[in-house]
């Protein structure tokens, strides 16, 4: 502010206060200053409005924004698990585009196209629906299976129910057990929630876009993730149930012992970047390295995505809250609101583990091979200009729905590890191996990197992560596999399987059926049916 | 921490059915448990003495609502013992593909209930997937998904509707290749071994001594099976031997118990396929309902002083019926009906199994003894 | 064909047991044929006295190796002559079930041919049945710690009939809720089925006269 514009001059009221005393006490005055002079103080405020106001503005903007780019996490964990369930059509999605006009056209808008246009589509749909099977011959499964019958085609079927499930969650009634420690039950959803949302403080989603940016952001925000558990016990415990007791100790054992090896990890990513900010961990591996973390540490990178679903709590780490013993867990006795913001804060801790290993190890804004496209000779510059079209935000978010997709087909694919054996997990195998990893950035940092990652290290270090992944997936030994697997042939030499029996006409049987796939099996069963029953 | 009594009480989604496992909990370790039953006594032995022997058949495919056609069959053998009735051939064939197609239906429901339970839960749905198929097949030998009422005293309501033959071999061969899935899916995943195996031992002896039988004790590595052993039906007509699985040192496992499910899937679908062809007067060929084929001619009243019982392999276990004949309207109702339920026995012995592991252990040994409570309770 | 346990060797099996068994005093034992669908099948049948079924338990655990109590099911015959107003009819089966053998740290199935079984090893039914004379309190000797799977058959037999068992461990009610009065017992024949001499099934099936005050509608 600059005092020229004042229309209050500010000696009018300046109001010094001067003491004088008989000079015998004190010789000179005392002069206690300018104790009132409003103009300076309204002056002084100005900046500190100016910094509250652009905090709270970039504060909303960001929290609007993680919310927004939030909605589709639930609708992904939806109808990915439907479709790996085999519980909605192959192409549910595709039909469900445009619905078309009072359900007369309802799910094959392509017809609809001018020219034949749609025909590809048409055939795409009907080759998926065979090839996953869900051309069931009754009509009314399949239009089950194919729910998107109903809705607009501008919206897609099925996103908003995570506004509906929400709405109903804010009109439910608060019920406290009688027993129930009060302050403590109360506590527990503010310390969860509130410390899931304080770790979006520092989290970029692009190159510009984030709230602040401190120098140790990745430590503040390893931090703050950390005090959930400390709210997932304070839960279990208040709510005087023996289930959430047990549930609650679980959680906190659990999480306690996927922290340091989470910590440890980050600090190999740290290490290998040079820096505790964030973006500047996304600049380096951008601008600096051209190379993405992952590739360079493919084991941080493995190490970082188990101990998040750990932390997350999600299949197989679930056991805190494994319904199949202690209904909800920790969180049983919360109803309503309280239950509905504790469980978006846990697809919120979600969503911020899929960011950061997007920000950590999959270069962050960068598009795949940034570098190396704009470094081309002569295709180079339009490719720079194109991608430069780009907000950095779609790649980041691009990157973390690809991860959380990669979340949800854990989730369904995987059983439940138990809680003595999640714990033996986390501290025998993914301690040693997360020093192990900052052992390997470390040496990395210090002796392989002058500016550069050259050639060779990266192409070790990838070969050496697949190298990894092949030992762990294929059985060396099938014999001896096989042994200590204790195999499940039983007293007879063969296996049972179809046409086992050597002298039985069933192998004649299987010749003539096994030509059955599922499509043929179930058209001709459809035929032989409409037959037997009309 | 103190020891604590935990309440797995009625309405839980861990128990596969109403009942109450009382846990005492010493930390996260199983210290002693007490099963409560009896939710759902609904007091078949005491109705079925006031009904005909042919309206008593619908109370026993309501016992175990998930094996049903396994129950109303046992009840029938039972009867036809009492009233010494002689049973056509095709009937029987006709008898050992529905109970035998109602065996992989309940083992396909309790693999679609286990897998949840140890948290895998697309398992759940492909099951039902192919329990669809079971379904329709019974469907069209029965005439409801559930509760079939299909045997008659002296046969069965009705013969193989047309085309039943080439549907049913052709859903049970898709079955086959399905199964391979399954085994894909739990086998192959380092998780469910571990949760599994090493997990709810137990040996045959003992469990002998308790009264378990069925894939239970077939999962401890002895071939013992009511279809065998005290034969009945045309089992002794088909190509098949019961499955038995190779425990480990310390005695059957959960992962046997499982495994032992998913071979007798293999060994059933066999069966039908087999009995298919080998049934007489052919499997396309149509008797209308009451025909001497396939239902012979029974006498409704059992004499006083007579008795009549029988052991039969349900899904489950051996399953028994014992009546006494000469109750009400001279002789036309049973004095007395008394069953045994496999799991009645079994779930005292599973919750002696649990004692020593830890509480998340509770639903993988639970879940491996498969328990139904609608026979439990009668 | 597919192997099962033979008629003939079953049959020989069952003479050879109830003859040993008939030679007890109070046992009479004898086989009889029943009707399993195609197949035959042969039992002992066992009557029994209830001094003497305390000793024939043990008998037929330790020398017969009958290992297996399928069931344990009580009848109330209140019309019936005297000596036989209570029946305590239970089922046994040897199963010669033994632990498989561990070789080489690798347990062996144990898989016998059915169809191959002699003598001890070929598995046999047995149906005891012990007659009660006229009493108020009619009780059994308990064989809870000759086979395990008798405790709970024998607390059901005791929840819904009646029939006690003497030297039985933790009796309780295991069907009926736990605070069911004490002496009902529901299958006795005195406790009717609903209401008495009344069969609501055929006289009144959409159930008007329940109330007295629904008594002449029409449906």
């Amino acid at each position: 502010m600059d005092n020229v514009h004042d229309t209050l001059p500010s000696k009018d009221l300046d109001l010094t206060v001067t003491i004088s005393l008989p000079t015998g006490i004190w010789p000179e005055d005392i002069v206690l200053g300018k104790v009132l002079n409003l103009q300076d103080g309204f002056g002084g405020m100005q900046p500190a409005l100016e910094g509250l106001f652009s905090a709270t503005m970039i504060c909303t903007i960001v929290f609007t924004t993680m919310m927004l780019t939030m909605l589709p996490i639930p609708y992904i964990e939806r109808k990915f698990i439907g479709r790996l369930m085999d519980r909605l059509g192959a192409t549910t999605t595709l039909r469900s585009l445009w619905i078309g006009e009072s359900g007369v056209t309802a799910g094959k808008w392509w017809d609809q196209l001018p020219f034949g246009m749609g025909a590809p589509i048409g055939w795409l749909n009907k080759t998926l629906n065979s090839i996953w099977g869900n051309d069931h011959h009754l009509e009314a499964v399949s239009r089950v299976n194919n729910r998107g019958y109903h809705g607009y085609w501008f919206l897609l079927p099925g996103f908003f129910q995570a506004f509906a499930d929400f709405t109903k969650f804010a009109g439910k009634e608060h019920i406290v057990p009688k027993e129930a420690d009060r302050p403590v039950y109360e506590v527990a959803p503010v310390i969860i929630i509130s410390t899931t949302v304080l770790v979006f403080a520092f989290v970029p989603f692009g190159p510009h876009f984030y709230v602040s940016s401190p120098e140790l952001s990745v430590v503040f925000m390893m931090a703050i993730f950390g005090v959930a558990p400390l709210g997932v016990f304070f839960a279990g415990w208040s709510s005087n149930n023996k289930y959430t007791l047990i549930g609650g100790m679980r959680s906190a054992a659990q999480l306690t012992a996927y922290e340091i090896p989470l910590l440890i990890t980050v600090l190999g990513v740290c290490v290998i970047s040079g820096s505790f900010n964030v973006v500047e961990i996304v600049d380096f591996q951008a601008e600096e390295s051209n190379v993405w973390n992952l590739f360079m540490l493919p084991l941080g990178a493995a190490l970082f995505l188990i101990t998040m679903i750990a932390e997350v709590e999600r299949i197989p780490f679930d056991m805190p809250e494994a319904e199949a013993e202690l209904v909800e867990g920790w969180w049983t006795e919360y109803g309503g609101m309280r239950w509905g913001l504790m469980f978006a804060a846990e697809y919120q801790r979600c969503y911020a583990a899929c960011l950061l290993f997007a920000l950590f190890f999959l270069g962050g804004w960068e598009a795949p091979f940034q570098g190396t496209m704009e470094a081309l000779p002569l295709l180079g510059g339009p490719l720079e200009l194109l991608l430069s079209i780009i907000p950095g935000i779609v790649w980041v978010l691009i990157k973390a729905w690809a991860l959380f997709a990669v979340f949800v087909w854990i989730r369904a694919s995987l059983h439940r590890v138990r809680t003595d054996q999640i714990l033996e997990f986390g501290w025998q195998w993914l301690l040693p191996l997360s020093i192990v990893n900052l052992a390997i950035a470390m040496f990395l940092r210090v002796w392989v990197w002058d500016g550069s990652w050259g050639i060779i290290a990266p192409v070790v270090m990838i070969l050496s992560g697949i190298l990894g992944l092949v030992i762990l997936v294929v059985d060396e030994d099938k014999e001896a596999l096989e042994s200590m697997k204790r195999p499940y042939s039983t007293y007879a030499v063969t296996k049972a399987y179809p046409g086992r029996h050597p002298d039985s006409k069933l192998e004649d049987l299987q010749r003539q059926y096994s030509s059955y796939t599922a499509v043929q099996a179930a058209s001709s069963v459809s035929l032989s049916d409409t037959e037997a029953r009309s | 921490m103190a020891e604590m009594w935990i309440s797995m009480g009625p309405q839980h989604p861990m128990t596969h059915g109403l009942w109450t496992l009382k846990v005492k909990v010493d930390g996260e370790t199983v210290v002693d448990t007490e099963p409560d039953l009896g939710y759902i006594h609904r007091g078949v032995e005491k109705i079925c003495e006031s009904r005909d022997f042919t309206q008593i058949t619908t109370y026993c495919d309501r016992l175990c609502y998930a094996s049903a056609n396994t129950w109303s069959h046992s009840y029938i053998y039972a009867v036809e013992d009492l009233l010494e009735v002689e049973v056509p051939e095709r009937a029987e064939y006709i008898r050992l593909i529905a109970v035998e197609l109602q065996r992989i239906a309940s083992h396909l429901m309790w693999l679609g209930a286990y897998g949840p339970d140890i948290g895998n839960l697309s398992v759940m749905v492909w099951c039902l997937r192919e329990r669809e198929m079971m379904m329709d097949l019974l469907q069209e030998l029965g005439g409801s998904r559930m509760h079939y009422n299909f045997p008659r005293v002296g046969g069965v309501k009705r013969d193989l509707p047309h085309g039943f033959a080439q549907r049913a071999r052709a859903k049970v061969s898709l079955f086959l290749d399905r199964i391979q899935e399954y085994e894909a899916l739990f086998d192959e995943s380092t998780i469910f071994l571990i949760r599994t195996q090493g997990v709810g031992y137990s040996k045959p002896e003992e469990m002998v001594n308790h009264g378990v039988t069925g894939p239970n004790l077939r999962a401890g590595g002895v071939n013992y099976d009511v279809r065998t052993a005290h034969p009945y039906s045309v089992y002794s007509e088909l190509e098949w031997e019961a499955p038995v699985e190779r425990p480990s040192i310390k005695g059957a496992d959960c992962y046997d118990r499982y495994r032992i499910r998913v071979e007798e899937m293999r060994v059933s679908a066999l069966m039908v396929l087999e009995a298919l062809d080998k049934i007489p007067l052919g499997a396309d060929t149509y008797h209308s309902p009451g025909d001497p084929a396939i239902l012979a001619k029974a006498p409704s009243r059992a004499k006083e002083g007579t008795s009549g019982s029988h052991h039969f392999e349900d899904s489950r276990g051996e399953s028994m019926f014992y009546l006494a004949g000469g109750g009400e309207g001279r002789g036309k109702m049973p004095y007395r009906v008394s069953i045994r339920s496999p799991m009645f026995i079994t779930i005292p012995y599973a919750s002696k199994c649990m004692v020593g592991y830890k509480v998340a252990d509770i639903p993988a040994i639970m879940g491996s003894f498969d328990p139904c409570i609608g026979e439990t309770d009668r | 064909m597919g192997k099962t346990v033979t008629t003939s060797s079953q049959k020989l099996a069952a003479e050879e047991m109830s003859s040993a068994l008939s030679e007890m005093d109070g046992v009479v034992a004898v086989v009889s044929e029943r009707k399993s669908g195609t197949s035959p099948r042969n039992i002992v049948s066992v009557d029994c006295s209830s001094e003497n079924w305390r000793s024939l338990a043990e008998s037929m655990r330790i020398e017969h190796g009958v290992d297996y109590c399928s069931m344990i099911t009580g009848v109330h015959w209140p019309e019936g002559s005297s000596d036989k107003n209570w029946e305590v009819i239970y089922h046994f089966m040897r199963m010669g079930v033994e632990n498989p053998p561990v070789i080489d740290g690798m347990v062996q199935p144990i898989v016998k041919d059915p169809s191959k079984l002699e003598g001890k090893a070929v598995p046999l039914e047995i149906e005891v049945r012990i007659a009660l004379p006229e009493t108020r309190d009619p009780k059994v000797a308990s064989v809870q710690d000759i086979w395990v799977g008798a405790d709970w058959n024998e607390k059901e037999t005791w929840d819904l009939v009646g029939i006690d068992f003497e030297g039985h461990v933790g009796m309780r009610r295991v069907l009926q809720p736990h605070e069911t009065p004490v002496g009902f017992h529901p299958l006795q024949k005195q406790h009717k089925l609903r209401y008495h001499d009344f069969e609501e099934m055929y006289d009144d099936a959409q159930g008007f006269l329940r109330k007295p005050s629904d008594a002449g509608k029409i449906k």
